[in-house]
């Protein structure tokens, strides 16, 4: 056995306390972690810059050239980005993205926020555990698989949707081949499969209120609603914004549901800024066109990211 | 620190966690370096002749025995059969082009019409050395195969694929719902206008749970055929000039020599054409009336199930149905199918595939020989023993390949090119998946609201074409 003490058992130091001359660590063991750290960090940074930096930077160098992957690229500077904004198809899919953003997201918040504090208030800790997992669940699923699936019972022939809704009396609806049917079925399907995750942060967010804030309120005379309106949300605020943050950034980039269930159709009602770069590279072979569609998305996401923490500091609240 | 043993554990030390950590690292890279190369990839870095079809792994399962029959013929050539999952051809050409990018591309694709002049154009070899160099093992080949096949893969006067298999949009009823309709089958040359008589005195006689007519939104068997009955397309289809060597030494008695070209063209739209508003209006008319749905882009996954299961009167297909009919449980006497209905003219829209030689194919002979092998009847017989498909030779097209599955008017398969021997390729330029992309956003809301609403969808389709032509042109 050594005669040094292990570094694990060494005693605490007291805080402001000064570090004896001899623990002092020298400039040959501060080398070494230095190259222990990187070690470390190595796996990561490899990662991380093989297949995020390199391919980032590539798509904006790619944005300024013309190349169908079997041809030698050629330079046409901004022309992709001059292209692509006075193309209609893309000019509509970034406005039909942004709708997209806005509604599915404020359904995506609201359906978590209300399911969760229904879950939290009023079930029991059993229940809370099912649902917890049943309302996470679909998160899980393939997005694609959902899709086809969703496909089928919204067909407006044989759906069983329609089947349901003709008990009713209610006539077939057209879901999937008219404009407004079909954008609400992509939202719908977008929503009941993401509102899951949302939900968790909220069940994560309510669990951390202390309730002797729900007891005072209640002492102030607050109830129902007016308790969750002037207690829950301030107080649920810093989750809110995480919530809202990754919901908006992960709406930006919808692509699964809207190709599986529309194609984009019908005309160009439910295209999306991801389904333009899709088509552009893999179908138009217009890879630079793409980078460029893809460097435009990218600015929107950071402007709006950075809008909503500037936007932050007035809305929410830290305890 | 080293602890002492005594008959206990050592302790393990951070440098010793490392340094097992760093040699598990390095021992699982090595192990593994095939894997993560690809080298282990059966048929890579070993030449064989890599061969990519759109399928599962059973269809490549399936080529198995063509594969044994080749080797026997050919011990010297290795085949490895890659199968390509895809929705459909468009989304098998991405594949094909990402593996391209990857700088893996296969050595021969399986190529239907609808990518046909997009590998002719970047990225197919021409086959025209080859077939004159084999003229005479060929002739027998193209004596049993439409010449209309054959001009599908003419590209600006060189042949680049030979037809393996084909399908063109015939109709296909449901015999029952006709029968409860009090409907005989109908007449070879019927019109546009007998086709919706039938679909009213469906509706009438199935007034729910019931589709008259059932078409997608498509570039094979969706508006298209309509179009062509029309005497019409979205595209202005032209011919490029050459071929001669082509038609005169192999189709020089052929009836219809004389319309034979260097392959088709579609350089511009023609979405404004009033032929074009004509046929869509007519289909238009369909929806309102209830008796055609509202197509959804794309769809078709479920209309096998839906017409076996008599919700369906009436749908465009070709002979890759019978197969599928069969399997889902209807009797031979139970569907049966008749030509695309006449209009102007009784033009049929066909697609058809066949195997390219990619121009990065490291043995070209190689990649040719087994082109040459498929197209033998012997190696068709082994790849289509069922009616999966329409098989390109018209000596295969007979009854013993329908016998117990039906329909029993499966001479329309192949009457299509004889009778009708305009009948032309699915419209499908270097462009086509831009092209598609533009013809089927549009459709669904031509065909779904009114008068205004459809000439709007045309002047969005006009300019998305123009739009998709003009790129990469």
């Amino acid at each position: 056995m050594s005669t040094t003490t292990p570094p694990r058992e060494r005693p605490r130091q007291a805080a402001g306390q000064a570090v004896p001359a001899q623990h002092q660590p020298t400039a040959k063991s501060r080398h070494s972690q230095r190259w222990l750290a990187w070690i470390f960090l190595a796996p990561t940074i490899l990662g991380m810059g093989l297949f995020t930096l390199i391919p980032i930077v590539a798509s904006v160098v790619l944005a300024f050239f013309r190349w169908d992957i079997i041809s030698a690229p050629t330079f046409v500077g901004f022309d992709n980005f001059s292209e692509v904004v006075q193309d209609p198809t893309v000019r509509v899919s970034f406005l039909n993205t942004i709708v997209f953003v806005v509604v599915a997201v404020a359904f995506q918040l609201g359906l978590a926020l209300a399911l969760a504090i229904m879950v939290q208030e009023k079930m029991p800790a059993w229940l809370r555990v099912f649902f917890r997992s049943a309302f996470f669940f679909p998160l899980i699923l393939s997005a694609a698989s959902v899709s086809i699936f969703m496909r089928y019972l919204f067909n407006e022939q044989f759906g069983v949707v329609n089947w349901f809704l003709s008990l009713a009396g209610i006539p077939a609806v057209p879901w999937l081949t008219t404009p407004g049917g079909s954008a609400a079925v992509v939202i719908l399907v977008y929503v009941w499969q993401n509102f899951g995750f949302s939900f968790l942060l909220f069940i994560g967010g309510l669990a951390s209120i202390p309730v002797e804030t729900y007891e005072a309120a209640s002492i102030d005379g607050a109830t129902g609603w007016r308790k969750h309106l002037h207690v829950t949300l301030p107080l649920l605020s810093p989750t809110t914004l995480v919530a809202s943050v990754m919901a908006i950034i992960s709406a930006l980039q919808v692509f699964d549901q809207p190709y599986v269930l529309t194609r984009g159709g019908p005309g160009d009602s439910t295209r999306t800024a991801v389904m333009v770069i899709f088509e552009s590279a893999f179908q138009r072979l217009e890879f630079g066109q793409a980078s460029a569609i893809g460097v435009l998305l990218t600015l929107i996401i950071m402007a709006i990211t950075a809008a909503q923490f500037r936007l932050s500091k007035r809305f929410v609240f830290y305890q | 620190m080293t602890g002492a043993t005594n008959g206990h554990l050592r302790e393990i030390t951070r440098r010793t966690a490392l340094g097992a950590l760093g040699a598990g690292i390095i021992g699982a890279t090595v192990a593994s370096w095939p894997r993560l190369s690809g080298t282990d990839i059966p048929g890579r870095g070993d030449n064989s002749l890599s061969i990519a079809i759109m399928g599962t792994a059973a269809d490549a399962a399936a080529r198995q025995r063509a594969i044994d029959a080749f080797t026997r013929l050919h011990p010297e050539i290795k085949v490895k059969v890659q199968a390509i999952q895809a929705v459909d051809w468009k989304d098998f050409f991405t594949k094909i082009l990402t593996m391209v990018a990857a700088g893996t591309p296969p050595d021969v694709v399986y190529v239907a019409t609808e990518g046909a002049q997009l590998f002719a154009e970047k990225l197919a070899h021409p086959l025209d050395e080859y077939v004159r160099r084999d003229a005479a093992d060929m002739r027998e080949f193209f004596e049993d195969v439409h010449p209309s096949l054959v001009e599908a893969f003419m590209y600006k006067g060189s042949l680049y694929q030979l037809p393996m298999d084909w399908n063109a949009a015939n109709m296909y009823y449901n015999t029952t719902a006709f029968a409860q309709a009090g409907l005989d089958r109908p007449a070879d040359d019927w019109t546009h206008l007998d086709f919706r008589n039938s679909l009213a005195a469906m509706r009438k006689a199935r007034p729910s749970d019931f589709t008259p007519y059932y078409w997608t939104n498509r570039l094979f068997g969706g508006v298209v055929p309509w179009l062509y009955a029309n005497d019409t397309s979205f595209l202005k289809e032209t011919r490029s000039s050459g071929g001669e060597w082509l038609w005169d030494g192999f189709y020089a008695n052929d009836p219809s020599r004389s319309l034979r070209s260097g392959g088709y063209q579609w350089l511009e739209p023609n979405a404004n054409d009033d032929r074009v508003f004509e046929s869509f209006d007519y289909l238009r008319g369909l929806v309102k009336d209830g008796l055609g749905v509202r197509p959804e882009e794309g769809g078709g996954s479920s209309l096998v199930g839906l017409f076996a299961s008599n919700r369906i009167g009436t749908t465009p297909a070709g002979g890759y149905w019978v197969q599928g009919l069969h399997e889902a449980g209807m009797g031979e006497n139970d569907f049966d199918v008749q030509f695309f209905p006449r209009w102007k003219t009784q033009r049929h829209q066909f697609g058809t595939a066949g195997y390219a030689i990619m121009k990065t194919a490291k043995d070209k002979d190689a990649a040719w020989e087994w082109i040459k092998f498929s197209s033998s009847r012997e190696a068709m017989e082994l790849i289509f023993p069922n009616p999966i498909t329409t098989p390109a030779r018209r000596s295969m097209v007979n009854e013993k390949l329908y016998a117990g599955k039906g329909p029993a008017n499966w001479k329309v398969f192949y009457d299509t090119l004889d009778r009708f021997p305009t009948t032309g390729p699915i419209p499908a330029p270097p462009q086509q998946a831009a092209v598609e992309t533009a013809l089927m956003k549009n459709v669904s809301l031509a065909v779904s609201g009114d008068e205004r609403q459809l000439k709007q969808a045309l002047a969005s389709m006009q300019r998305d074409l123009e739009l998709a032509l003009r790129r990469q042109s």
